[in-house]
């Protein structure tokens, strides 16, 4: 290979540098805010005089984000498994099926992935508008449940693109009948695809943002809207603490995706 | 007559304008070990899912015992099926596989328990019912799917070349248990392999296949001693073919000529060949001698090469006209050897064991 990371000689000195500064340029602003939301100084001083729980203490106590929590908790939750039984629906048809426009499906089921957010969230808002679904809670799932989906349908149609449907066949062989042997044999077979399904596709609806401002309304916010509004109004440490714990979720999330995997890839 | 055990009536498979099982008929008794043999694409294994219920066939029907197998969905056909890939289900142990045909047909836990253990035994494989088919070797899983299969007591077993992702000694080795399992367990077999050896080693019978029809079906003697036609005769076993031309033929037995000019007489001829037909005369490589005995025909040859496989000497030889003939006598290994590794001589032949097919 023309750049064998073995054979770059000083070379490697640079590349391991700048991976460095990219990483930290990435990480910094994160580490910063976590750190900001332990600090004591109302006015996110850095580095910050003495160390404190208040700012957390604060967010409990607070209903408003209490609510923003729960219902981004609760929104994302459904927007998942609403994207994990689609997604699986899909996924048979995209890896099993035999019809015209296999692949025009699969690309129009995997556009809200490139589609520029913006432009999803203007039109399905006008959409909403007029069926009176906007800042409502099922407008909410529905527009996330979209987002959601491709990040559901890929990990499930890879892990089932990797599963010898001849096993399902053998199952039914055996006297299973074909929704039986589905249901015992091949998505239990595929469960880490699932399983990683269901986190990318909360993840998915945990953090988004854009399309959630435009469903959101003054009683419905969940938490990535309710520290973008808090944010236009004044820059407490609260808001820091805020997205602290939105980043503690994600994270947590994503290492039990990384141990999921590796306990079922053995 | 008494009804077949199982039938396979006129299964006829298209694909398109592709026809890859053309009216195939055979009756199997019960108990019989029967391979369907043939190279790949021959319709072998599009009729063994047409029995299992993964291919509807065009036309034709499936009885057993008399009854039809092909309205009833393949879960319900009640038939055991060993599949050429390994299917063991990845997320369930040893136990768990060979249980799950008696548990998806709610058996009691008393029987289940009992039966797995049987299987487990029947297989060998008592001491692995805890383990995850992923802990084990290729022919140990396909020995589980063969407990897995049986463990239902179907009355057919199919078997779709389930050895054919196995070297060659743990074929053998399961090919002599899969014996066993067949003669302890009376279950009729229906087998699809490509391979003549294990066909032979295994069956009863053997039906061997050529572009969706059955060229030839019987025991593996009957295909080797008797072939019907000369792709048989190409498909089981080595065999040289040497032109010839047909001077006459009464009762079965043919007068031809060979390429060199010799007459032969009282060559096997199951077709009607025309005096002065161009002809292809069969003897397998065993049936040379290098000495001649009564009633021989000779052939003059050079020996271009001999290779010592132990049991059994090698020899490649040249006739006249230039083509390249096997020979693998069964004696007078010591004649081959002093006769050297070149040099013209003549080899002789029983016009008895030799065929004569259509060029």
């Amino acid at each position: 290979m023309l750049l064998d990371y073995d054979r770059m000689g000083w070379l490697r000195v640079m590349l391991l540098g700048i991976t460095g500064l990219v990483t930290a340029f990435l990480l910094l602003p994160v580490v910063f805010i976590v750190l900001l939301s332990f600090g004591s100084s109302r006015w996110l001083a850095f580095p910050p005089p003495g160390w404190t729980l208040k700012w957390y203490g604060e967010l409990l106590a607070d209903p408003a984000w209490l609510g923003a929590a729960l219902t981004s908790m609760r929104i994302a939750a459904i927007a998942a498994a609403l994207a994990v039984v689609i997604g699986l629906f899909a996924s048979f048809a995209l890896v099993r099926g035999e019809f015209r426009g296999r692949n025009v499906l699969r690309g129009l089921l995997l556009t809200p992935m490139v589609l520029p957010v913006v432009v999803f969230a203007v039109a399905i808002y006008a959409f909403f508008l007029r069926l009176g679904l906007g800042g409502t809670t099922v407008g909410f799932v529905i527009a996330h449940t979209v987002l959601a989906l491709p990040f559901a349908i890929i990990p499930i149609a890879t892990a089932l693109e990797g599963f010898d449907k001849t096993i399902e066949d053998a199952a039914i062989v055996c006297g299973a009948s074909p929704l039986e042997a589905k249901l015992r044999i091949t998505l239990p077979s595929i469960r880490i695809g699932i399983f990683s399904a269901a986190i990318f596709a909360f993840l998915a609806s945990w953090d988004e943002v854009v399309v959630a401002i435009f469903m959101a309304s003054p009683t419905l916010q969940t938490l990535p809207v309710k520290i973008w509004g808090s944010l236009r109004q004044d820059l407490s440490p609260v808001i820091a603490a805020a997205s602290s714990l939105l980043v503690l979720l994600t994270l947590l999330l994503m290492i039990a995706a990384a141990l999921i995997r590796r306990r079922f890839s053995k | 007559m008494t009804q077949p055990f199982l039938a396979i009536r006129a299964i006829r498979k298209t694909f398109g304008s592709v026809v890859a099982v053309h009216d195939v008929t055979v009756d199997i008794p019960k108990g019989e070990f029967l391979t369907f043999l043939g190279p790949s694409g021959s319709g072998k294994s599009t009729t063994l899912y047409a029995i299992a219920g993964f291919q509807d066939p065009t036309s034709g029907d499936v009885l057993l015992e008399g009854a039809s197998l092909l309205s009833v969905p393949p879960h319900k056909r009640n038939i055991g099926m060993v599949f050429q890939r390994y299917t063991l289900f990845p997320h369930l142990t040893v136990a768990e596989n060979v249980a799950f045909p008696l548990r998806v047909r709610r058996r009691p836990d008393a029987e289940v328990k009992r039966k797995v253990g049987d299987m487990l035994a029947l297989v060998r494989l008592e001491g692995f019912a805890d383990r995850r088919p992923g802990a084990l070797s290729g022919g140990q899983q396909q020995r589980v799917a063969l407990a897995r299969a049986l463990a239902y007591d179907p009355p057919i077993l199919l078997m779709d070349e389930p050895l054919s992702a196995l070297d060659k000694k743990l074929r053998e080795e399961i090919q002599a248990e899969i014996r066993r399992i067949h003669r302890e367990t009376g279950v009729t077999i229906l087998y699809v392999t490509h391979d003549q050896e294990e066909a032979l080693h295994l069956s009863d019978r053997i039906a061997l296949f050529r572009d969706g029809r059955i060229e030839q079906i019987g025991s593996g003697e009957d295909l080797y001693l008797r072939p019907a036609t000369d792709f048989v005769a190409g498909f089981i076993g080595n065999s040289n073919f040497l032109p010839a031309e047909c001077l006459e033929t009464a009762d079965g037995a043919a007068t031809i000529r060979l390429a060199d000019g010799s007459v032969v007489s009282g060559v096997r001829a199951n077709h009607d060949f025309g005096r002065g037909q161009k002809a292809r005369l069969m003897v397998r490589p065993e049936a040379f001698r290098l000495t001649p005995d009564h009633a021989c025909a000779g052939l003059a040859v050079e020996f271009v090469d001999t290779a010592f496989f132990g049991e059994r000497r090698r020899v490649v030889a040249r006739t006249a006209s230039g083509q390249e003939i096997d020979i693998r006598p069964t004696s007078d290994m010591a004649d081959a050897h002093r006769g050297g590794a070149s040099g013209g001589r003549r080899v002789f032949f029983d016009p008895a064991a030799a065929f004569l097919f259509p060029a």
